[in-house]
């Protein structure tokens, strides 16, 4: 496996555990679209994970490719999800 | 059967499946959340089955 | 549409080559219950359900099993990486290596090549549905096999994530079978 930076894998976990809240929250409003606790807590993960991705992205590189990217386009590069030791 | 608990219908018919509604509550912390692969204490079923709650 | 992002839904680690652990991890890469049918089933059922509550989780399930998916090809691709001819010779993968090399390819435990066969688009959103529950229902009794065959602390709790997932699943397609049961009530339709 290529070599990996420890921080940049800590900081990509936070993102996978706020990603998954907004997740099951999303499968949960799905079914009970009038849930508003539900909803306000969708909310408030897709905020936080919003900034955490803006920050990972821009010290990372982009992780879709409708990110702003420097040059050269850093989309291919940096590790892909299946080559990295988490 | 408790027709009142947790949305089930008043009259359940034949030939017909019935599944409570989920009522949102508790929820795990996120990354207590993404190990388990739920949110929601209520919806965890640890396999193999254990005889507490972790 | 669909976008991709460059980050797992969960973090899935190996720790060392298990090529034996990879072969059986292809039941859910491209058999009956695997990851892959279940999004095909479910992204394909979306477009006749008749609530938008309907629409939008079988949507939402059908592009999350693609990332599941992704999960398993991960598996595979970290539990067979550097492997030899030899070696994958001797843990029965030799049909497989003749054919795609170290490459992954979409077939099953046995090496039965993924077929649309292995769903079912009825058209009619109530037998959908109970197809849904049972497809959920066999991927967990899946994952609960596939972990009994493995020590591997990584793959097991990659593989008890996906089998959670199932229980969950299971819980919201019963959720929206109510809700469009309940509208085909409201409607008056008999059946």
């Amino acid at each position: 496996m290529p070599n990996q930076n420890a921080s940049m894998i800590e900081k990509l976990k936070e993102i996978m555990a706020v990603d998954f809240a907004v997740w099951e929250l999303s499968l949960f409003l799905d079914t009970h679209p009038e849930e508003r606790k539900a909803l306000e807590d969708h909310n408030k993960f897709v905020r936080i994970s919003y900034q955490l991705k803006s920050e990972f992205e821009s010290n990372y590189g982009p992780l879709r490719l409708d990110c702003i990217s420097p040059f050269p386009y850093k989309y291919i590069n940096s590790p892909w999800p299946w080559e990295i030791e988490y | 059967m408790n027709e009142n608990k947790r949305g089930f219908h008043i009259d359940m018919k034949l030939a017909q499946v019935y599944i409570p509604m989920q009522l949102y509550g508790e929820t795990f912390e996120i990354k207590q959340a993404l190990r388990y692969g739920t949110l929601f204490p209520e919806l965890y079923r640890p396999f193999p089955p254990q005889n507490t709650m972790e | 549409m669909w976008y991709y992002e460059k980050k797992l839904q969960y973090p899935a680690n190996v720790s060392k080559t298990d090529l034996n652990m990879a072969k059986f991890l292809y039941a859910q890469y491209g058999g009956p219950d695997s990851e892959l049918a279940a999004a095909v089933r479910y992204l394909t059922q979306r477009y006749t359900m008749p609530i938008p509550q309907a629409k939008a989780l079988l949507t939402d399930i059908g592009t999350e099993e693609l990332a599941h998916w992704e999960i398993i090809g991960t598996l595979i691709y970290k539990l067979t990486y550097g492997a030899t001819p030899e070696q994958m010779k001797n843990a029965g993968l030799g049909d497989h290596y003749s054919q795609h090399d170290n490459a992954l390819y979409p077939h099953d435990a046995a090496g039965v090549p993924f077929t649309a066969s292995y769903i079912a688009s009825s058209g009619d959103p109530i037998a959908d549905l109970h197809e849904d529950l049972a497809a959920e229902q066999k991927a967990r009794a899946t994952y609960e096999r596939l972990i009994t065959l493995t020590n591997d602390t990584g793959v097991i709790a990659a593989l008890s994530f996906l089998r959670e997932r199932e229980v969950v699943h299971f819980q919201r397609f019963g959720e929206a079978l109510m809700l469009v049961q309940e509208h085909y009530q409201h409607k008056h339709i008999f059946y």
